[in-house]
């Protein structure tokens, strides 16, 4: 249900980077009330969503709460986009004071704001290079553990403290969508090759033909977080 | 400030109400008859057909009696300049019909100025999401909007969206919607806005789709469902056959596609509520031509046709439309990222690129635009062949590449698709290139015909 903004575009990312490389992987999309055994996966996508749909899906997660966090203690990789990313954390405090409840994975909260926090972002992060892509979220979040990256241009996990996104064990939490894969191969393969590790099979990750991607990469970084182009 | 030219349509009004904040209220009040047209795909065709119908009921007046805000200029500055160009010195408009097309998100700040006594909904799609913020927000306005009026409501049955519009805008609803007959059983998992209940947040269940989201649907759950359409539309891919609002007419259509089919329903469903004769209907669809980006052709040497695409919906029917016709052709697609497309290009990856590479008989595909790298990134991950692929990030010499490569593989047409800021340059070097290719006796020929 959260895979509004191009998530799609994560998964396929995904999905051809295992096949030229002549790896098996198979998809299971996840409706609201399907029962879902996390030990059955390997890698898990949580996407974005409108307020209402996010508000539906934490509601049904939730009821699975302790095996969520048993699987992430355990190592579950986990990609976690905008929506999905707040999702699990403690809360996201909506304008009015509700607070709706998260599944609780991390030490993490967030807060509607305005104004929407909406434009084209990089960051630096230690374990994978530049990120790129674009965020348009309401919610400020702030957490206790590592962040994905810096933020070189953009506003971030709140536009206040410079960082964005969240690393811990082997879940990657972030606001940055565009989507976000396929820009930036390391992170993809990053991803893939922890889940290898953790579904127990030995493979390495021959490098890929990345022209196409790295041009893209190059082009964003080039007109956005460098010096502000003419416009 | 007219010999700016076309692209300025939005330009007078915006000096006009900076000026003075009050005058949308003032020229709109005069107003006697208003219809809007507003949603996420189509308004400006259906608006554009809706108005040259209404036009054509009465040959004894000019064709502007009814006020149109051309173009797609439908935010508050380009409704203010449609009245101003009826306006005399003294400030009273000269006609006072008008048939308006207006951005949803703009439909509740201008609510209060006109007097609205008809709005058509054609659709909510997925659009400009960085715009708006998010899906429902567009909900959201158009509801905002249409409860600020004192107007019926002409809606999309076919949308469950335009249906939860309908039955919580507390203002009287008449919908329109294609023959159940015609919905087809999905090809593939796309993403498809409203695919949940908007009352209970329940799957809604389809017997099938007509296209995108639009379809034979109800919710197992709470009973919300598609209603059965007060005007209803058959399609078979020329004409269109509409029941209700009167005897059954075929009417021979001058736009192409399914989406195209529901813009001329909604426009003839609107011309019908308003007592329109069908000969009128046919007459002005016969006269009838297009907005810039709707499948024109244009003769350049092989033909080459120009497409807006600015959004997941919007784009699947232009590829669906192109990828059905059985010949090799050469396509060209220009995105651009400034604020008029949409700063956000996540949308390419929610269109449906995979029809290109396995049905879509495209020998070679040269992207373009702000966004060149992106685009052709997308159709790798589609599947397409990275051989076949060029980015050329110049639009002028994109098109140049376009041609001679068709040329050179003997293929018969060039598609040209564009974001929005990339199509007024993309038509301006189609139609340079198509007035070289010309031959120069019917140039000679057609130029001596002008005084």
């Amino acid at each position: 249900m959260l895979n509004l903004y191009a998530d799609r575009g994560n998964v396929q990312t995904l999905l051809r980077r295992c096949e030229w490389r002549g790896l098996h992987a198979h998809v299971t999309p996840v409706r609201r009330h399907d029962e879902v055994r996390l030990r059955d996966y390997h890698l898990v996508l949580i996407g974005g969503g409108s307020d209402r749909e996010q508000a539906l899906v934490a509601e049904a997660l939730r009821r699975r709460r302790r095996e969520w966090k048993a699987a992430v203690e355990d190592g579950l990789p986990v990609l976690a986009v905008c929506g999905g990313y707040q999702l699990l954390g403690e809360y996201y405090q909506l304008p009015d004071g509700t607070k709706v409840p998260g599944l609780e994975l991390l030490d993490l909260v967030t807060t509607a704001g305005r104004p929407r926090l909406i434009g084209n972002i990089a960051i630096e992060s230690p374990e994978v290079g530049t990120v790129v892509g674009f965020e348009n979220h309401g919610g400020r979040t702030v957490h206790r553990h590592a962040p994905l990256g810096t933020v070189l241009r953009g506003h971030g996990n709140n536009g206040r403290d410079g960082y964005e996104g969240v690393r811990y064990r082997n879940v990657v939490g972030t606001y940055i969508h565009g989507p976000l894969l396929p820009k930036n191969p390391r992170l993809a393969d990053f991803l893939l090759s922890l889940a290898a590790a953790y579904a127990g099979v030995a493979v390495d990750f021959p490098p890929l033909d990345d022209e196409l991607e790295w041009a893209a990469h190059r082009a964003f970084l080039t007109r956005h977080a460098g010096v502000r182009g003419p416009r | 400030m007219r010999l700016t030219g076309r692209r300025a349509t939005s330009f007078p009004g915006l000096v006009a109400l900076r000026l003075s904040p009050s005058l949308l209220g003032r020229l709109g009040r005069q107003l006697k008859k208003c219809i809007v047209v507003t949603g996420t795909n189509g308004k400006t065709t259906a608006s554009r057909l809706l108005a040259a119908i209404l036009a054509a009921q009465d040959p004894q007046e000019p064709p502007d009696a009814w006020i149109h805000n051309a173009e797609g200029a439908n935010l508050a500055q380009g409704v203010v300049s449609a009245l101003l160009e009826h306006t005399d010195w003294r400030g009273r408009l000269q006609w006072t019909r008008a048939v308006l097309e207006i951005d949803e998100a703009t439909l509740p700040r201008v609510a209060h100025d006109l007097p609205v006594q008809w709005v058509v909904v054609t659709n909510v799609f997925r659009d400009q999401l960085d715009r708006y913020g998010e899906l429902d927000t567009t909900v959201r306005k158009i509801l905002e909007g249409i409860r600020d009026m004192q107007a019926t409501v002409l809606l999309n049955a076919d949308d469950p969206l335009s249906r939860y519009i309908g039955l919580t805008a507390g203002r009287p609803a008449v919908y329109y919607g294609m023959e159940r007959g015609m919905a087809k059983p999905p090809e593939r998992e796309t993403m498809r806005d409203g695919t949940l209940c908007l009352r209970c947040g329940r799957p809604l269940r389809y017997e099938g789709f007509f296209y995108g989201q639009l379809g034979v649907y109800e919710c197992p759950a709470c009973g919300f469902a598609r209603p059965s359409p007060d005007f209803m539309g058959e399609y078979d891919g020329a004409s269109l056959r509409v029941t209700g609002g009167g005897a059954p007419a075929r009417f021979q259509l001058p736009v192409r596609g399914v989406f195209n089919a529901y813009n001329a329903l909604a426009a003839i469903a609107m011309a019908r509520l308003q007592g329109v004769p069908d000969s009128a209907v046919e007459e002005a669809l016969r006269r009838y031509r297009g907005p810039l980006g709707r499948m024109q052709v244009y003769g350049t040497d092989p033909a080459s046709v120009l497409n807006l695409v600015k959004n997941p919906a919007g784009c699947d029917t232009v590829l669906e439309t192109l990828c059905g016709e059985d010949v090799d052709k050469v396509l060209c697609i220009a995105i651009n990222d400034l604020a008029a497309d949409g700063r956000d290009v996540s949308w390419l990856w929610d269109a449906d690129f995979e029809r290109i590479p396995e049905r879509g008989r495209a020998v070679l595909c040269v992207t373009t635009g702000l966004r060149a790298e992106d685009m052709a990134l997308r159709l790798k991950y589609a599947g397409y062949p990275t051989g076949r692929l060029e980015v050329v990030p110049d639009p002028d010499a994109a098109l140049d590449r376009s041609l001679e490569a068709a040329r050179a593989h003997g293929v018969p047409v060039v598609h040209v698709l564009a974001t929005y800021t990339a199509l007024y340059p993309m038509a301006e070097a189609l139609r340079r290139r198509a007035a070289a290719a010309e031959p120069a006796p019917a140039r000679a020929a057609r130029e001596g015909e002008r005084p």
